[in-house]
């Protein structure tokens, strides 16, 4: 991704590998809204979602030269954080995948539509976790972080088809889950 | 839920506009995007930038540091590289010994054995063992090195069966046993390792 005037990430990628360390900051602040989303949707937890994006990317910083399209840096670094998110969710057991690090807080000063708000939150987070790792990567990423098939592939390694699959049935799921819900 | 229209899937994946869906199914696609919306506002930082960027500007350890951290270090890679003479130091990492043993005996039952884990991690603070026979709990069998040799042991009566495993260290590292023998990939690709308990004869 190439953000506005400011230079594109091949150019940032050929600085930080000429030397200039500094200038990978550029690409963190590019992409670390995305890649903590994305981690914090796959982790259910925000605490969970930093470390995995922080090592996901002192990992990009030290394989930086093995990329080999800079200009496709994004997806690389969604394959990156979607491994340290796997390695997470394999190391924790199921039962300790939850959303209750991150609750949504009563402020007094909330409104009650603000309330609401963060409730539907709640129950959409809730819902997503109850899809398989698998399937939750997909949707995430095609419809949360809006990557196409072509870069889903690139980033998990997977077939298109078998992406496809996993989003439709994510869809599904996900639909049927908040029915369940209401 | 029954698989719904493939027209449903085909409009949101932009093969067919959304004017070819039925009133029905283009409210599901309206409720999907509400969805969507919902989880795509993006969480606070959380200072990941300021951990990287300090994490990046620590200068690299000298090639004779990282050579001696190599040979200190008792990290996954390092273990399934450990020279001969480590390696013949770790021989005594035993996956499993069943033990027909009296003194455990009353607490066996026919379809149990026991399996004693045996690991080298010198400096370590603690060593566990996680696997499909305790949930993947960190700490529910804690390896012990009574007499500070850097060998840690357990024994632990254990359903027979095939189970897989991981040994933590320091609470943290999580290290596929280097002379498991045998190994299996699991659901993310991780590689864990494979221990059989065999019943305990009576």
């Amino acid at each position: 991704m190439d953000v506005g005037s400011g230079p594109s990430d091949a150019e940032v990628v050929a600085r930080v590998l000429g030397g200039d360390r500094e200038a990978f900051g550029i690409l963190i602040q590019r992409y670390e809204a995305g890649l903590l989303r994305y981690a914090t949707r796959m982790l259910g937890s925000r605490d969970a979602a930093s470390d995995a994006v922080a090592e996901g990317l002192v990992r990009a910083y030290r394989h930086l030269a093995s990329c080999r399209d800079p200009a496709r840096l994004r997806t690389w670094l969604y394959r990156i954080v979607a491994n340290r998110c796997k390695s997470h969710l394999a190391r924790r057991p199921r039962a300790d995948v939850s959303l209750d690090d991150a609750p949504p807080v009563a402020d007094p000063s909330d409104n009650e539509a603000a309330l609401e708000k963060a409730e539907q939150l709640a129950l959409v987070e809730r819902a997503l976790m109850t899809l398989s790792p698998e399937r939750r990567e997909a949707f995430v990423l095609k419809h949360v972080e809006g990557l196409s098939y072509e870069e889903m592939s690139a980033a998990t390694g997977e077939r298109i088809p078998t992406l496809k699959m996993r989003v439709h049935r994510a869809r599904e799921a996900l639909l049927q889950a908040l029915e369940e819900y209401r | 839920m029954n698989p719904m229209d493939p027209k449903f899937h085909q409009a949101l994946d932009g093969e067919i506009g959304m004017d070819a869906l039925s009133p029905e199914l283009r409210r599901e696609a309206e409720r999907l995007d509400a969805v969507v919306a919902m989880l795509a506002a993006a969480p606070a930082a959380q200072g990941v930038a300021a951990r990287v960027m300090a994490a990046v500007a620590r200068p690299a350890p000298s090639r004779p540091r990282r050579m001696w951290r190599w040979l200190v270090t008792p990290h996954s890679l390092v273990l399934r590289m450990r020279p001969a003479w480590s390696l013949a130091l770790a021989a005594g990492i035993l996956l499993l010994a069943v033990l027909p043993s009296p003194q455990i005996g009353p607490a066996l039952g026919a379809e149990e054995g026991i399996a004693q884990f045996v690991a080298r991690f010198p400096g370590a603070r603690s060593v566990a063992v996680v696997g499909s026979f305790n949930d993947w709990r960190p700490g529910s069998i804690p390896l012990e090195d009574r007499d500070h040799d850097g060998v840690w042991r357990a024994a632990v009566v254990l359903p027979a069966g095939t189970h897989e495993y991981m040994l933590v260290v320091d609470g943290e590292r999580w290290v596929a046993d280097p002379l498991a023998g045998r190994y299996v990939e699991d659901d993310f690709g991780r590689e864990n390792s494979v221990l059989i308990v065999q019943p305990v004869m009576h």
